[in-house]
Formats: C-alpha cells, sequence, structure tokens
C-alpha cells in the first residue's frame, strides 16, 4: 500500500502529513498547488508503477503554474511511452531541507512488531548503521536509538549544523509503533522523513499488510 | 503465568536436586550413551539412588537393572533417557505414572529430524502428569551441587566445573560441552548448566524464570540459535535481568535474510536484528562471539563500580598504555589519585616512579608495591574500578601476589579486574587466580569491554532504584 490511501492510514494515527492532493488533470493540480504553496513536489501515480523514480515519474521543486502544468504533461506522455495507466498526479507540498531518515517496521517472526532507525542514504545503504527496538518503545528508547547510529552526531547537530527536533523524531516514532502493532503490518517504510531542528517532514511511506 | 506452567517450574527440583534417578538405557558398554550417565553419576559421587533400567541387563556398574521401571518399588524423582527415540513417550507415560516429575531426554530423533509427530507426543506426555522435561536431543543438566549430571561426554575426556555463582542456558549442547570443559579448566564454579536441546517441554525462557529464583545463581549465561517463543524470551530477560545479570550470545546471526521481504526495511531487518533490539531494550549483555561470553560473564563477581573512572596498576609500562587507550576507547577516564594518596605513594615509592594514573610501579615492583597502590586505590574517592597488571615475566613478582590479588578481588569495595599477558608460565597464574574467582585477563582488550559491560550493567541497575 503506497500514496493515498497508505496516507489516509498514517492520518488515523495521527502522523503530521505534508498538505497532498491527487489532481486528475492539469487545472486540479495547479489549483492544488496554488492552495497549499510553492514549490511543490509531483508524483506519477499508477498502478503500474511501483517505484515512481524508476519510470521518471518524480519531479521535486516545482516553482509555478507552468511548472505544475509541464509536469503534468510529461508525467501523461511518460504513462503513454510506458503504457501504464495514470491514476492522476499527486501534488505534495515540498519537504523542509534537513537530515533525512529512514523509519521502518517490521513484523518479526519470533518478536513480533519491531521498529528500526536509520540515516537515509548511503548510510542505511552500504554502512547499514540502523538500530532497532521492539514494539511498544518508549522516548528513553528512541534516545538510545538515536546515540546507537554510528551516524547520531548528524542527527545530533555536528560542524555547526543545529540538531534535528528530537521530540518531533520520538513523537513519530512512538506512532510508528501504535501503527505497527494496530495494524499488524508485515513491513513499513516512512523513507524519508526529513528532520530539521524544527520538526520533521514525511514525504513516503510505503506499507505492506 | 498458566497455573501449569508454574507447577512445571517448581517440579524442576526434581530434575536438579533429585533423591533418586532411574537411568533408562542403563548399559554396562564402555562407550554406550547410557554407560557414561551411569559412570558419571556413580564416579561424580551423586548422593541419591539409582535406578538402571534396560530388560537386556541384570545389573550396570554394581547397581540391580531393572527390566521394567514399574518394578522399581521406591520413588523415582527424575528419569534420564537415553533410548531410541520411538521408545521415549511411552516410558514418560509410564514415568507419569508412577509419580516421576523430572525428565532429562537425551536421546536425539524428535523434530530436529523432522518427527515433529514424535516430539508433540513426548510433550504431551509430560504435560499430563506435569513432568518437567528437559529435552529432548540434548546434554541435559549438571548441577555439581547436588552432584547430577546428565551429560554424556566422559569426565575423563571434559572436566566438570564445581560449584560456583554462574549458570548457565544453551540450546546448543556442543557450545554447553566446550563451555562446561573450559570452565573447569579454570576451576571457574558454575550453579547449574541446562543444555534444552529442541525444548518441546520447557525452553529458555522457562529456565530463565526458575534460574531467577534459584539461591545458588548470581548471573546466567545465555546461549541461544533460534527462540521458541521470542517475546516470552524477551520478557523473561527483561524481568530477570533486573534482579541477576544475563550474558547473552545469539548464534546464527547471518543465516538467511528475509528474501520475500518487500521493503527497505524487510531486507534491512533480518532476523538478528530483532535478537539485538531484544537484548538492548532487555539491558542484557550481549556477547558477539563466544569468546565474550567467558570474558564478559566472569566479571560479573564483582561489585558494581559506581562510576567509570578507572586506576590502572601496572609492573611494566607499555601495557599501562594499551589499557589506557583501550580504556579512553571505551568511554572510561583515568583521573589522577587524590593528594593523599598520590603523597602516601611518593613517600613509599622510589623517586624514578612517577605518581599518575596508570601507576607504574615498574619493573623491579614487589608485591608489597602492589598491595599499597591497591589499597590507596581502593580508598580513593576519584576513583571507581581497578585494572591491575601484572606482568609475571619480571624478577620480583612471586607467588604471594596471588594473595594479594584474590584478596583485592573479595574486598568489594570496587570491582577489580587483573590482566596478565605472557607465555605458559603466566598462563598457569592466571589459572589458578580464576580458581579463586578474580576475573583475570590475557589481553587488554578483553578486560577492558569486559569492565565497561560490567559498568553498563551498573548504570542500568541505578536507574531502577
Amino acid at each position: 500500500m503506497r500514496d493515498l490511501p497508505a496516507f489516509k492510514l498514517l492520518k488515523r494515527y495521527g502522523f503530521g502529513l505534508l498538505p497532498y492532493s491527487l489532481a486528475k488533470n492539469e487545472k486540479q493540480a495547479i489549483e492544488a498547488a496554488e492552495k497549499m504553496g510553492y514549490p511543490v513536489a509531483m508524483k506519477l501515480i499508477s498502478p503500474q508503477a511501483s517505484h515512481k523514480t524508476d519510470v521518471g515519474g518524480v519531479r521535486l521543486d516545482v516553482k509555478n503554474h507552468i511548472g505544475v502544468k509541464l509536469v503534468f504533461k510529461e508525467f501523461k506522455s511518460i504513462a503513454r511511452a510506458k503504457e501504464l495507466g495514470l491514476g492522476g498526479v499527486l501534488v505534495q507540498r515540498m519537504a523542509r531541507k534537513g537530515v533525512e531518515l529512514i523509519i521502518g517496521g517490521k513484523r518479526d517472526e519470533q518478536f513480533g512488531s519491531m521498529i528500526i532507525l536509520g540515516l537515509g542514504g548511503i548510510y542505511v545503504e552500504i554502512f547499514r548503521d540502523i538500530s532497532a527496538r521492539l514494539c511498544p518503545i518508549t522516548r528513553s528508547d528512541v534516545e538510545e536509538m538515536v546515540n546507537e547510529l554510528k551516524s547520531h552526531p548528524v542527527l545530533l547537530g555536528a560542524r555547526g549544523k543545529r540538531g534535528i527536533n528530537l521530540r518531533a523524531l520520538e513523537d513519530v516514532m512512538l506512532k510508528t509503533c501504535k501503527l505497527m502493532e494496530k495494524e499488524n503490518l508485515k513491513e513499513l517504510d516512512l523513507n524519508p522523513v526529513i528532520f530539521d531542528e524544527k520538526g520533521g517532514d514525511l514525504v513516503d511511506v510505503r506499507m505492506v499488510k | 503465568m498458566m497455573k501449569g506452567k508454574e507447577k512445571l517450574l517448581e517440579n524442576l527440583r526434581y530434575v536438579f536436586e533429585p533423591k533418586s534417578i532411574a537411568v533408562f538405557g542403563a548399559s554396562p558398554t564402555p562407550g554406550k550413551l547410557g554407560n557414561v550417565v551411569m559412570k558419571n553419576l556413580v564416579l561424580g559421587e551423586y548422593a541419591g539412588k539409582i535406578y538402571p533400567v534396560n530388560p537386556k541387563y541384570d545389573e550396570v556398574l554394581g547397581h540391580k537393572c531393572y527390566g521394567n521401571v514399574l518394578r522399581v518399588k521406591e520413588k523415582i524423582d527424575c528419569a534420564i533417557v537415553v533410548t531410541p527415540a520411538e521408545t521415549v513417550p511411552k516410558i514418560i507415560n509410564e514415568c507419569g505414572r508412577m509419580g516421576v516429575r523430572g525428565a532429562v531426554v537425551l536421546s536425539g530423533g524428535f523434530s530436529e529430524v523432522g518427527r515433529n509427530d514424535l516430539e508433540e507426543e513426548l510433550a504431551k506426555a509430560a504435560l499430563r502428569y506435569n513432568i518437567s522435561l528437559v529435552g529432548p536431543n540434548c546434554l541435559g543438566i549438571y548441577n555439581p551441587y547436588a552432584r547430577v549430571d546428565s551429560n554424556f561426554n566422559p569426565a575423563y575426556k571434559s572436566g566438570r566445573p564445581g560449584p560456583g555463582s554462574i549458570s548457565f542456558i544453551t540450546q546448543s549442547g556442543a557450545v554447553g560441552a566446550c563451555t562446561i570443559d573450559i570452565a573447569a579448566h579454570y576451576g571457574v564454579g558454575i550453579a547449574k548448566f541446562i543444555s534444552y536441546g529442541n525444548g518441546s517441554v520447557l525452553n529458555e525462557a522457562d529456565y530463565l524464570e526458575y534460574l531467577e529464583n534459584d539461591k545458588q545463581t548470581k548471573s546466567i549465561i545465555l546461549y541461544i540459535e533460534g527462540a521458541k517463543d521470542g517475546r516470552k524470551l524477551f520478557e523473561a530477560m527483561r524481568k530477570v535481568n533486573r534482579k541477576k545479570p544475563i550474558v547473552a550470545m545469539k548464534a546464527g546471526k547471518y543465516g538467511k535474510a528475509m528474501k520475500a521481504a518487500k521493503s527497505h526495511t524487510g531486507n534491512l531487518a533480518g532476523n538478528y536484528l530483532a535478537y539485538r533490539a531484544a537484548f538492548r531494550q532487555a539491558k542484557v549483555t550481549e556477547a558477539e562471539n563466544f569468546d565474550e561470553i567467558f570474558d564478559f560473564i566472569r566479571i560479573f563477581n564483582q561489585p558494581l563500580p559506581r562510576g567509570r573512572r578507572v586506576a590502572v596498576i601496572t609492573n611494566g609500562g607499555g601495557m599501562g598504555v594499551l589499557t589506557a587507550d583501550a580504556l579512553e576507547m571505551h568511554g572510561f577516564s583515568m583521573p589522577e589519585l587524590e593528594e593523599k594518596a598520590k603523597t602516601t605513594l611518593r613517600k613509599m615509592m622510589p623517586g624514578y616512579v612517577n605518581i599518575e594514573n596508570p601507576l607504574d610501579l615498574v619493573g623491579d615492583a614487589g608485591v608489597g608495591a602492589y598491595e599499597k597502590a591497591i589499597e590507596l586505590a581502593m580508598q580513593d574517592k576519584n576513583i571507581d574500578s581497578l585494572i591491575i597488571i601484572v606482568l609475571y615475566q619480571t624478577p620480583r613478582i612471586d607467588e604471594r601476589i596471588l594473595g594479594v590479588l584474590t584478596r583485592a578481588s573479595d574486598d568489594r569495595r570496587k570491582p577489580v579486574a587483573v590482566i596478565s599477558v605472557g607465555g605458559s608460565y603466566t598462563e598457569e597464574k592466571r589459572r589458578v587466580l580464576e580458581g579463586y574467582g578474580v576475573p583475570t585477563y590475557a589481553y587488554p582488550l578483553a578486560a577492558v569491554k569486559a569492565l565497561e559491560k560490567l559498568t553498563v550493567y551498573s548504570e542500568y541497575r541505578k536507574t531502577l532504584k
């Protein structure tokens, strides 16, 4: 489960989401973008394209209505060329700049719901720098999880950069555990969730029931 | 907890402290399991009654052998079973009818070879009569306090440790057998040894709960390959570790990744990650490899340190430096001793000894210098733990140092770890000290890592108050 249905489920669990809207045509896309304010991100929604970036279906930092119009046209031609059904275009307010984290959930055969935290990008891909706990967790568990990461200085602030808002991170993590347990999800990716000193923005989600 | 489980845990006393034991499959033929088990009981001076059971013989090792257990008229507390798997469920049923409430099934041939049916039958029989059954497919138990020993490795090939305070729960018989042998070699005493194999009636979590209330057990080693019930294990670890420190190791870490995983997380989070999470959350000390199990558990007989300030006392500068590096790397500090301690030391020591931390007593230090330095560090308000490096290669160190180190280890004001690096002479002294319960290490890093685990556990215990 991804995109809108997944967003809706997240909302029910009290996750703060960036404003988003599914546009069926250019007009709707522009209206949505004007309402939430530029810049926006646009994502091609198709039941056949599970990896949006692989088909070129993600555009970031779209700055005005001309851009929105152009991207929408592009998505239509991509869909046509790749023979994908176009379910619409997701317009989403651009996330803040900050530290990209991956917050994940997994149902372990032995231990049940668990949660993982890692720094996005190469840290998690190459160094497998992740920490994990069994659900439910407490705020001090999150603190420990952060400190366990080899990359924790990036989260806590280093070389003149401010650290991320740990309180906001804790909130997201506690909610993630609740979601994992209540919905008995098999797998969950909140990836990335971008944090700065003020808070965090959840950009993309993928769930497996 | 279920009523039945409580009863089973209670009945484990018939396994660990039986007044009488029946050995099913007892044999007079050397080399047979049924012979080794009998020998270990008889030669190990088990004080209770022994009833060999085997229709083929009239007598085994001087004990009357019974063709059928039903002919034994006295009460039997525990059955040790080494007969082929097919015969075991029936034996357990018979035992149940006779009022036997403890059983150790060493025989293999159950779920581990796909005979889940036999194992279910076995478990059903045990549960019907509330028999605390250890196994099947295991080495069973060893309790040096009651001299009960079901380990089927001959005593002349595998040493048996004496009574002590460390208990050991292991899924693997082989790992258990080696550890017992090593413990015996170093003179490290144990409280209870439990190799539970397939764990069909009682598993790792149950044994942890049992040991929580076992008087002789002060610390616990848990070696696990795959838990029977992870959640239950987690809860048991968390509960027991508050009272008695657990050193846990998970083997088979990198087996199969989650092939079916559809998400990023699914790919990243192999099975071991869940164990690691459980260990960290339960605050148990994780040993990442086999060596660490033994390194870590030995220091847990020491008092818990108040903080991370360590005094290093050495008769070799270089080893002091190596230890200082390791301490630094593990988040310890080495503050200066209090003024009055420094003054005392200055008066006492030759002028070329620098009074600092690490305190290098230099190569011609005698036993007396150690004794005084240790006492000062024990009293010193700036110091939480002591690392004492003794290089036996030097001319003036003699046997009396063993007494000094043992007294330091028994002192209980502050934890002590001893480092002695060297060859066979040193190795011999290390063994003697281990036998006296002094945590002694062959290398600086091993000692520092162990002290770090003790310190982290101490910090955890403080949060409980």
